[in-house]
C-alpha cells in the first residue's frame, strides 16, 4: 500500500505538499457534488470537457515524458470510437454489448498503433519523422472515413455514413445499468480520475524513469542495457489506448461521430492542450485540457467562428513566451519562491 | 503507333505523378534541407499562393503573371513569419513543428473566417493533345516541364551563385560559416522565404487542377511530407528526385487500378517500408554509396 502511495507522490509529477493533496481532494469533491447544483445539460457539458483528458494524458506521456511527438492521436480516438460504434451497434439489445464494444475498440487502437509503431520505432527514425507519419495516418483515416457514405459501407447493421457520420451509437451500459445524463457524468469522472492516477504511478515507476532517461539521452540509456525501441513502442501503444478511451467516451456521450473528429483541426487540439498546460506535468495537461475545452465550447456556442483561430494564436504565443507551458511555468515560479523564502 | 501511345501514356502518368509530388514538396524540401525544420504550415502557404493567383486571375490578370505574383506574395509572408516566429525555433525541431502547426491553424481558419468557404476556381489553361486513342492534358505536360525547370534552377542557384555557396556553407557548418563572415541569419531568412515562395508558386500552379478552399492545403501535405520523409535531409534535391520517382512508381499503378485514395494509402505504406529499410531516407543511403565508391576509386 505504501509503495503505491510512494509512486503517487514520486518526483516526476508536480504537487506533493499536504496543501496540494487537500486542494486536490477539495476539487474532486467539488466535481462529485457538481450535479447536485447543475442541470443535466450542464453536467453533460462538463462531462465532455473531462472526457478529453485521457487523450491529452496519453500525448503528455508520449511527448512530455517520452520526447516523442505524435500529431496523430486523434486517429486512435477515431478508430476506437468507430469500432465501438460497430460492435455495440451490432449487439444492440444485448446488455453487455457496450462493454464488449469498449474492449474491442481499445484493442483495435492498440493493434493499429502496434503495427504502425513497429515500423516507426524499430526503424529508429529521427524524432521529427514520427509526428509527420502520424499526421499522414490521420489524414488518410479522415479521407477513408469521408468516402464511406454509400449503403455498401456498412458492417453488419451499422452504416459508416461518410461525412454524415455514424449515428445512433449506443450509450455505455453494464448489465441493466445504463449510463446517461448524471450517471454518465460520474462514470466519466471515475474513468478520468483513475486514468490520471494510473499515469501518475506509471511516470514514477521504473518504466517511467527509463522513459525519462530515453528522453534525456537515448544513446546512454541504450548503453545501460535498455531496449529503447521496445520502450518507445510500448509507450506509443499505451498513449493510443488512452486516446481510444477518450474516443469511446466521446461516442458514448454524443452517440454519434463524424470523420471531422479525426480531421486536421481536431488533430491539432491535443497538441495545443498539452503545449499550453506544460508537457512536463500530467496535472497541468489535465487542467489545460479542461480549461481549453471549456473555452472552445463557450466561444463557439456564443457564435464566434474564431474559436480555432484564437486557440491557434494561443499555441503560437505559448510556444514563443512559455515554451514549458503556462501552468508548469507558474507552478515552478511558485516552487522557487517558496525555496527562496526559506533561505 | 498503338505501342507508342501506350508507352507515352505510361510515361505521362508516371511523370505527372512525380511532378505533383515534387511540386507539393518543393518548398518544404528547401526549408528542411537548410534549417532542418519541417514547416507544417506548408499546405497553408500553398493555399495562400492559390488564393493570390485565383483572386488576381478573376481581376483579369493573365494566369502566368498570377503565378509569379503568388511567388512574391507568399515569399514576403514567409519572410514575415520567419522574422516574427520561426527564427526563435532554430535547433529545436519539435518546437518548430508545433509552432508552425499553430501558424497553419491560424492561416486556414483565418482564411475561412475572412474569405468564406468557397472561391470560384481557375479553369485549366490550354487544351489537350491526343496520341493514338489517348488524350493528354497540355497543362500537366507544361507543369512537368516547369517542375523540371524549377529543379534545374534550384540546382544552379545552390551550385553556381555566391548566395548558394553561402547557403551550402551555412547548411554544413553554421558556426564556421559565421566565423568566415557569412551572415547566416540573413541566409536563414532568405531560405525560409524562398521555401515559402516556392510553396506559393506550387499552390498557384496546382490551383487550376483542384478546388479552391481554405483547407485545400490538406490534400498536398500528405504527399509532400511523404516525399520529404522518404527523400531524407542529407542531400535534399537528390533525395526529393529519388523519392518522387520511386513513389510515383508505387502510386501510379495503384492509383490507376484502385483509385486515388488507395494510391495515397499505398504511398504511406511504401514510405513506412522504405524508412524501415533506409531510416535516414534515400539521400543518406545514396550519399553512403557515393562515399564508399569515392573511397574505392
Amino acid at each position: 500500500m505504501s509503495r503505491y502511495f510512494a509512486a503517487l507522490t514520486g518526483p516526476n509529477e508536480i504537487g506533493h505538499s499536504s496543501a496540494f493533496w487537500a486542494s486536490f481532494l477539495l476539487v474532486l469533491f467539488g466535481f462529485a457534488a457538481y450535479p447536485a447544483f447543475a442541470t443535466e445539460f450542464q453536467s453533460s457539458n462538463v462531462a465532455y470537457y473531462l472526457l478529453n483528458i485521457p487523450l491529452a494524458l496519453g500525448l503528455c506521456l508520449l511527448w512530455g515524458y517520452g520526447g516523442i511527438l505524435s500529431f496523430g492521436q486523434v486517429a486512435y480516438f477515431g478508430i476506437s470510437a468507430y469500432v465501438y460504434g460497430i460492435i455495440a451497434g451490432n449487439m444492440m439489445g444485448n446488455s453487455w454489448g457496450p462493454l464488449i464494444g469498449s474492449i474491442g475498440g481499445l484493442l483495435a487502437s492498440a493493434i493499429v498503433a502496434a503495427v504502425f509503431g513497429y515500423f516507426i520505432f524499430y526503424a529508429r527514425v529521427q524524432n521529427w519523422i514520427v509526428p509527420i507519419l502520424t499526421l499522414v495516418l490521420t489524414l488518410l483515416l479522415e479521407t477513408f472515413l469521408g468516402q464511406t457514405a454509400g449503403y455498401q459501407w456498412r458492417v453488419g447493421v451499422v452504416q459508416l455514413g461518410g461525412y454524415n457520420g455514424m449515428t445512433g451509437i449506443p450509450s455505455f451500459q453494464l448489465g441493466d445499468l445504463v449510463f446517461f445524463g448524471y450517471s454518465f457524468y460520474y462514470y466519466v469522472l471515475v474513468v478520468v480520475v483513475l486514468t490520471y492516477f494510473a499515469c501518475r504511478m506509471l511516470v514514477n515507476s521504473n518504466i517511467g524513469r527509463v522513459l525519462l532517461a530515453i528522453r534525456e539521452d537515448p544513446l546512454r540509456t541504450e548503453l545501460l542495457g535498455y531496449d529503447i525501441r521496445a520502450r518507445q513502442w510500448s509507450i506509443f501503444v499505451l498513449a493510443s489506448v488512452l486516446a481510444g478511451i477518450s474516443g469511446i467516451l466521446y461516442v458514448q456521450w454524443g452517440n454519434y461521430i463524424t470523420p471531422t473528429q479525426v480531421g486536421l483541426a481536431q488533430a491539432s487540439l491535443p497538441v495545443i492542450w498539452v503545449a499550453v498546460g506544460g508537457r512536463d506535468s500530467l496535472l497541468a495537461v489535465a487542467i489545460s485540457t479542461y480549461a481549453l475545452n471549456w473555452l472552445t465550447y463557450t466561444l463557439s456556442s456564443a457564435g464566434y467562428q474564431s474559436a480555432l483561430v484564437i486557440i491557434g494564436f494561443l499555441l503560437i504565443i505559448v510556444m514563443l513566451f512559455f515554451p514549458r507551458g503556462i501552468i508548469v511555468t507558474i507552478a515552478r515560479a511558485a516552487f522557487w519562491r517558496r525555496i527562496a523564502e526559506r533561505v | 503507333m498503338e505501342g507508342v501511345a501506350v508507352l507515352f501514356s505510361v510515361v505521362y502518368q508516371l511523370a505527372t505523378n512525380a511532378s505533383f509530388l515534387l511540386l507539393a514538396g518543393l518548398g518544404l524540401i528547401v526549408i528542411l534541407g537548410m534549417m532542418n525544420i519541417i514547416n507544417l504550415a506548408h499546405g497553408e502557404l500553398m493555399m495562400l499562393g492559390a488564393y493570390t493567383a485565383t483572386i488576381l486571375y478573376h481581376r483579369g490578370v493573365p494566369f502566368p503573371l498570377t503565378v509569379v505574383a503568388a511567388f512574391v506574395v507568399v515569399a514576403l509572408a514567409g519572410a514575415v513569419l520567419e522574422r516574427l516566429i520561426v527564427r526563435r525555433f532554430y535547433g529545436e525541431r519539435l518546437g518548430a513543428l508545433v509552432v508552425t502547426w499553430g501558424i497553419s491553424l491560424v492561416l486556414s481558419q483565418g482564411t475561412l473566417m475572412l474569405l468564406g468557404p468557397f472561391m470560384p476556381s481557375i479553369p485549366i489553361p490550354s487544351g489537350s493533345v491526343s496520341i493514338g486513342q489517348y488524350s493528354f492534358s497540355v497543362y500537366w505536360l507544361i507543369l512537368t516541364a516547369v517542375t523540371a525547370l524549377l529543379i534545374v534552377a534550384l540546382g544552379l542557384l545552390y551550385n553556381w551563385t555566391t548566395i548558394g555557396l553561402y547557403a551550402r556553407a551555412t547548411m554544413q557548418k553554421p558556426d564556421i560559416a559565421r566565423a568566415l563572415g557569412v551572415n547566416t541569419d540573413r541566409i536563414y531568412l532568405l531560405t525560409f522565404s524562398l521555401g515559402a515562395g516556392l510553396a506559393g508558386l506550387s499552390g498557384a500552379l496546382l490551383a487550376p487542377t483542384v478546388s479552391i478552399a481554405p483547407f485545400m492545403g490538406q490534400q498536398f501535405i500528405a504527399p509532400a511530407f511523404i516525399t520529404v520523409v522518404v527523400g531524407g535531409a542529407t542531400n535534399v534535391i537528390a533525395g526529393a528526385l529519388g523519392a518522387s520517382a520511386l513513389l510515383s512508381f508505387v502510386k501510379t499503378p495503384v492509383g490507376f487500378l484502385l483509385g486515388a485514395f488507395l494510391g495515397n494509402v499505398a504511398l504511406l505504406f511504401a514510405a513506412l517500408i522504405i524508412i524501415r529499410l533506409m531510416p535516414d531516407g534515400i539521400s543518406a543511403t545514396f550519399q553512403r554509396w557515393q562515399d564508399r565508391r569515392s573511397r574505392l576509386a
